[in-house]
């Protein structure tokens, strides 16, 4: 009898110890961004457009990319963010090296990202100024695996999936924001734009919509298709207010 | 993801009769990530190493204890104790329908011997909700992983009626399998698959085999799944 009383007793302990702990480190992201007046937003995402193959296709199933910066996919992130977060936020305009940001990669042994520190903490410190700002957003390229298979695709990009019966075009655009502390250069928050609600038909972990086949390569030069810039500005314009507004950063719903 | 699915499968390794038994479905993924395919005898595993099309980690499986009361086949044989088998996968894409995947697992408990799975997997999408897989298997294991089973002693022997039989590993068994999955909606799957598989070697030359079981092993089983999002923020 005595000895259940004490373990009643140790695992009400350990129930608020874990509640407390929790409320804690809520509390410890939420006051560090209620400190926050202003803040930088860097846009990594737009530079490239890639076209994959996925289910059933052919022996060389190989990505292919095609430059995109002249969509100014990154311009348009940072202006819809800013309008996004002035409520909240000072946003303040910021330069940086968006190459440096681009050219940063997930390493494929995983527990390496989980041992290394953000990759990004550096560059805030070296590549953007000015410095001084109270938080910089980063918003940069997330990967996802496509169809059930284990290829992976990354950023903006055209999925052809093909089954028996037909096949399915989709884009996406998979981008994951960060929030870094401007003093300590931590992350505060991140987040990877979750699917929308009229995701497509091939499950992507990110912002995707189907398309039809008119937006295909096979008209010419990706860059120069206004079609295909339109679908994927308007993918990311809608996703962009969910995420921010999911990391209770904007209330634009 | 959470599920539950019933399973038609032989009584112990070499039985010749089966029986239909519960199988809970349970399975974690990173939020926001998508599930990947997945054949009927993976053991557990997590991808510490992924390339996208190669992908390497460890893998873990759990072996049921065998009792020599369950079956009146078995009286008089030993108690084999539950096994955890540890070790590691490899499997790579080479194309995006075709998967091979490699297992190497130390035993612990009933058995402590190593054992091998190798099989191939062809995954052709019908439409994007309906998934056919199918491939060869192959399995190879030690004599400490084959003895427990197969092997019969001097007093086991005389327990039993059957000759004494001293198994050593080797080639344990080939055959194939195939799956079918359909997606009702983002949430909901339902799957059936069958998986046959012929003992070879000492196991298959077992008394036991031979005198009172069959070396023709077949797996039918059926399953739905619900997935859903726990964030953790």
């Amino acid at each position: 009898m005595c000895r259940s009383i004490r373990c009643v007793r140790f695992a009400t302990v350990v129930l608020i110890a874990v509640s407390v702990s929790a409320c804690a480190a809520f509390e410890t992201r939420e006051t560090k961004l209620q400190a926050v007046k202003t803040v930088g937003i860097i846009s990594a995402v737009g530079d490239e457009i890639t076209f994959a193959k996925g289910g059933l296709t052919g022996l060389n199933n190989r990505s292919q990319s095609y430059p995109i910066a002249s969509w100014g996919l990154d311009d348009l992130i940072v202006q819809q963010a800013t309008t996004a977060l002035n409520g909240r936020f000072q946003v303040q305009q910021v330069s940086y090296n968006r190459a440096a940001f681009t050219a940063i990669k997930d390493s494929p042994v995983a527990p390496v990202n989980l041992v290394r520190s953000d990759p990004f903490k550096k560059l805030i410190q070296t590549e953007v100024s000015p410095q001084g700002l109270d938080a910089y957003i980063v918003i940069t390229k997330a990967k996802s695996s496509f169809g059930g298979g284990a290829r992976k695709v990354e950023g903006i990009g055209f999925i052809t999936y093909g089954t028996v019966m037909e096949s399915y075009h989709q884009v996406h655009a998979l981008y994951e924001i960060r929030v870094f502390d401007g003093k300590t250069f931590d992350v505060i928050e991140k987040m990877a734009a979750p699917p929308l609600d009229d995701e497509g038909q091939v499950r992507i972990a990110g912002p995707t919509r189907m398309i039809d086949e008119s937006f295909a390569t096979s008209v010419g030069n990706p860059a120069e298709n206004e079609k295909l810039r339109a679908a994927i500005a308007d993918l990311v314009a809608r996703s962009l207010s969910t995420t921010l507004s999911d990391m209770h950063l904007a209330d634009v719903r | 993801m959470v599920g539950v699915g019933g399973e038609y499968k032989p009584d112990f390794e070499g039985a010749n009769r089966s029986m239909l038994s519960p199988v809970p479905i349970f399975s974690m993924r990173r939020a926001g990530s998508t599930e990947q395919f997945r054949g009927p005898r993976d053991s557990a595993s997590i991808a510490v190493i992924d390339f996208g099309d190669l992908r390497a980690g460890p893998a873990g499986k759990f072996v049921s204890s065998r009792k020599a009361s369950s079956y009146s086949e078995l009286n008089g044989l030993g108690d084999v104790k539950t096994t955890v088998e540890l070790g590691g996968f490899v499997e790579y894409y080479p194309v995006d329908w075709f998967r091979t995947r490699g297992e190497l697992r130390q035993g612990i408990g009933g058995h402590h011997g190593v054992v091998a799975d190798l099989s191939a997997d062809v995954i052709v999408p019908v439409i994007q909700r309906l998934t056919l897989s199918a491939g060869p298997r192959f399995t190879w294991e030690s004599t400490k992983a084959t003895s427990p089973y197969f092997g019969i002693d001097a007093v086991q022997a005389m327990a039993t009626g059957l000759p004494a039989f001293d198994a050593k590993g080797g080639a344990h068994s080939v055959g194939a399998g195939a799956q079918v999955s359909y997606r009702i909606n983002p949430q909901w799957e339902v799957h059936a698959y069958v998986e046959y598989e012929r003992l070879l070697g000492d196991a298959a030359k077992s008394p036991l085999v031979t005198l009172r079981g069959s070396p023709n092993q077949t797996t039918v089983g059926i399953g739905a799944s619900y997935a859903f999002d726990i964030k953790i923020r």
